[in-house]
């Protein structure tokens, strides 16, 4: 993995000048899902649209564990709490202010995600001792547990069974039926990953980068590696609280798993699946999977979840770049960052991008 | 007063059982520096080995005495063929370990359905003391925990097996060249803490019932008790397990369920964050 099996250098100047020029692929394969996910409900019968936009939704959340992961390094076992926590919230703004308006829901769900991720990380990241990775994670992983557990037994919340009669996403009189959800879907899941892109192939993201491989000799170049990993913790609960007003109104109910440890951990072996540290990896690894788990947990209730974690074990012993590790190299899978030319990290040839 | 002493009681043998699941949680972190996912899997076995035994007509304090080895041998295998792996690699260790704990309890979930199945206690009745009554159950969960933690003291206090693996604990490098076979060592302090947790999970289910779930709760407030008592140190996760455990068992005698465990979390996690190295930072035990 990034930061626990690299045995080479750090991957900042993976460019020596010796590398040959080579053919990008990753663009392909952003282009290739993108572009697949824009026509797909013409293809597709019209559950499986619902399937797709379940699809993006659920990529979503897996960039936003991939961002504080994959690019930050920090290990964050409860993305899902923000995720759930904003589905409550707007599925609770429907039926207390029957307010479903998606220039409200929408934001507000945003929102929710940004503070209480702001709130999380800014106890868990900030400080006078700096936190180890295991307090981050146990932290993180306590925090969904317990969040789920007052979910269940909170009677305003609907303990158990959660909140159910979400109605349908509206703007004006305009009512969002699957298809036109399907597209409001597919067009923040691209804003928000081009967003990320854009991001992570700042020189914000080269510090994160930074920060990821070296988390000591940035500090001790004089960045606030807490601070920075403070507004990527944010940004991320952010998207996650997107993601989660989003999929109280596709599945239409909200219940206490979906902020549940159970989820978070299932998006971390989504993301590790695909392959952390790309964006894209992220999002493979979520259709690989819940494509897999559609098709055959029908057919092998009981052992497709067996098999599943097998297949998990084996990623993580044998695979660690994960599926966009079998496409593109790791040069490639490194990525340049700012503009071409004017900032090239040393040894970066020029025909970089 | 007799309420009292009678909650007391029950917060003890809680108490005791988080202190078996901690004490392998414990020594695993500290020695080869991974937090072990899996644990509560363990348990989960624990419990429902007792439970398969018990169902194929063996009597109940057999299956219980039994359980505890077949989780051994499971961790012994999981040891050689996948963790040892992941030493030294936390993040790594801690995703690892997760996949192996899906496996193991989506595998017991398979078995068992999602039911909830009980296990009589081998021990029925109470005994009377002082005018109070005792269940004999419980009384037996403290017995046993407390001869579990003497005897393993012993045998890392008193014994030179014991003395390698401090030494492996405290300076691995230093074991190695001393020719100490830090890896067998490992093996068997991970085959014995996967043990102690098998154990664990053969003396609750006859309270909590077995369901495929057991695990995840317990886990939680092991690594809450291992960080609160500081990884690197016998003693340590020992009085962390003991607070965490008697907290989440007190409180519901108080507040309302719930409430009591969120608060047991949130202040575990203050505290942590105020002194990163357990309560027995600086007084190495």
């Amino acid at each position: 993995m990034l930061n626990g099996g690299r045995t080479g250098p750090a991957p900042l100047n993976a460019g020596a000048p010796t590398a040959p020029a080579f053919r990008r692929r990753l663009p392909l394969v952003e282009w290739a899902v993108f572009g697949t996910f824009a026509v797909l409900p013409f293809l597709l019968a019209d559950f499986l649209t619902v399937f797709a936009s379940r699809l993006m939704i659920l990529a979503l959340l897996a960039i936003s564990f991939d961002l504080v992961y994959g690019f930050a390094g920090i290990m964050s076992f409860g993305q899902a709490l923000f995720f759930g926590a904003a589905g409550y919230s707007v599925a609770l703004l429907a039926r207390d202010l029957g307010v479903s308006s998606v220039l409200v829901v929408l934001p507000a769900a945003l929102g929710v995600g940004l503070a209480l991720s702001w709130l999380v990380s800014s106890f868990l990241l900030l400080g006078r001792h700096p936190p180890s990775v295991t307090f981050v994670a146990l932290g993180t992983l306590t925090a969904a547990f317990a969040a789920e557990e007052l979910a269940r037994s909170w009677y305003y919340l609907g303990g158990q069974n959660g909140i159910p009669g979400v109605p349908p996403l509206t703007l004006g009189h305009f009512e969002f039926s699957d298809l036109a959800f399907y597209y409001l879907v597919f067009a923040l899941f691209a804003a928000v990953y081009l967003l990320c892109r854009a991001l992570v192939r700042s020189q914000f993201g080269l510090a994160l980068a930074g920060i990821r491989d070296q988390e000591q000799r940035l500090g001790f170049f004089g960045y606030r590696v807490d601070t920075f990993k403070t507004i990527v913790f944010t940004i991320a609960g952010a998207i996650a609280g997107l993601a989660g007003g989003l999929y109280a109104y596709h599945e239409g109910f909200v219940w206490p798993s979906m902020m549940g440890v159970v989820l978070s951990t299932q998006i971390v072996l989504y993301c590790l699946f695909g392959g952390v540290g790309t964006l894209i990896g992220a999002v493979l690894g979520v259709i690989a999977i819940e494509s897999a788990t559609y098709a055959l947990s029908e057919q092998l209730p009981t052992i497709w979840p067996v098999v599943l974690g097998v297949i998990l074990l084996v990623v993580i012993l044998f695979r660690p770049t994960g599926l966009i590790g079998l496409v593109v190299s790791e040069r490639e899978r490194t990525g340049d960052f700012g503009r071409p030319g004017s900032v090239a990290p040393r040894g970066a040839p020029s025909d970089a991008a | 007063m007799a309420t009292a002493l009678n909650a007391l009681f029950e917060i003890l043998s809680f108490t005791s059982i988080m202190v078996l699941i901690v004490l392998g949680l414990g020594i695993i972190a500290s020695m080869m520096g991974i937090f072990n996912f899996a644990h509560g899997e363990f348990v989960l076995l624990g419990a429902y080995f007792t439970w398969f035994g018990h169902a194929h007509g063996a009597p109940v304090w057999l299956a219980m005495v039994l359980a505890p080895f077949a989780v051994g041998v499971i961790g012994f295998a999981l040891e050689r063929l996948v963790i040892r792996r992941f030493y030294d690699r936390p993040v790594m260790a801690m995703l690892g370990t997760y996949a192996l704990a899906v496996v193991m309890r989506e595998t017991v979930r398979g078995l068992i359905g999602g039911l909830y199945l009980n296990v009589p206690a081998p021990l029925v009745g109470s005994v009377s003391l002082g005018g109070l009554e005792f269940a004999q159950w419980r009384l037996a969960i403290i017995a046993i925990t407390l001869l579990v933690i003497l005897c393993s003291w012993t045998l890392l206090a008193m014994t030179s097996f014991g003395l390698r693996v401090r030494a492996s604990l405290e300076n691995p490098a230093l074991a190695r060249a001393s020719g100490i076979s830090t890896k067998a060592i490992y093996a068997i302090t991970f085959t014995f803490g996967a043990a102690l947790a098998g154990l664990a999970g053969a003396l609750v289910v006859p309270i909590f019932s077995l369901f495929a779930d057991l695990g995840l709760r317990f886990l939680i407030q092991g690594f809450l008790g291992v960080m609160l008592g500081g990884v690197g140190s016998f003693v340590g996760p020992i009085l962390g397990a003991g607070v965490v455990g008697s907290a989440s068992a007190a409180l519901p005698w108080v507040i309302s369920p719930v409430v009591a465990d969120v608060l047991v979390f949130v202040a575990a996690i203050g505290v942590m964050k105020l002194l990163p190295n357990g309560i027995l930072a600086g007084r190495r035990v």
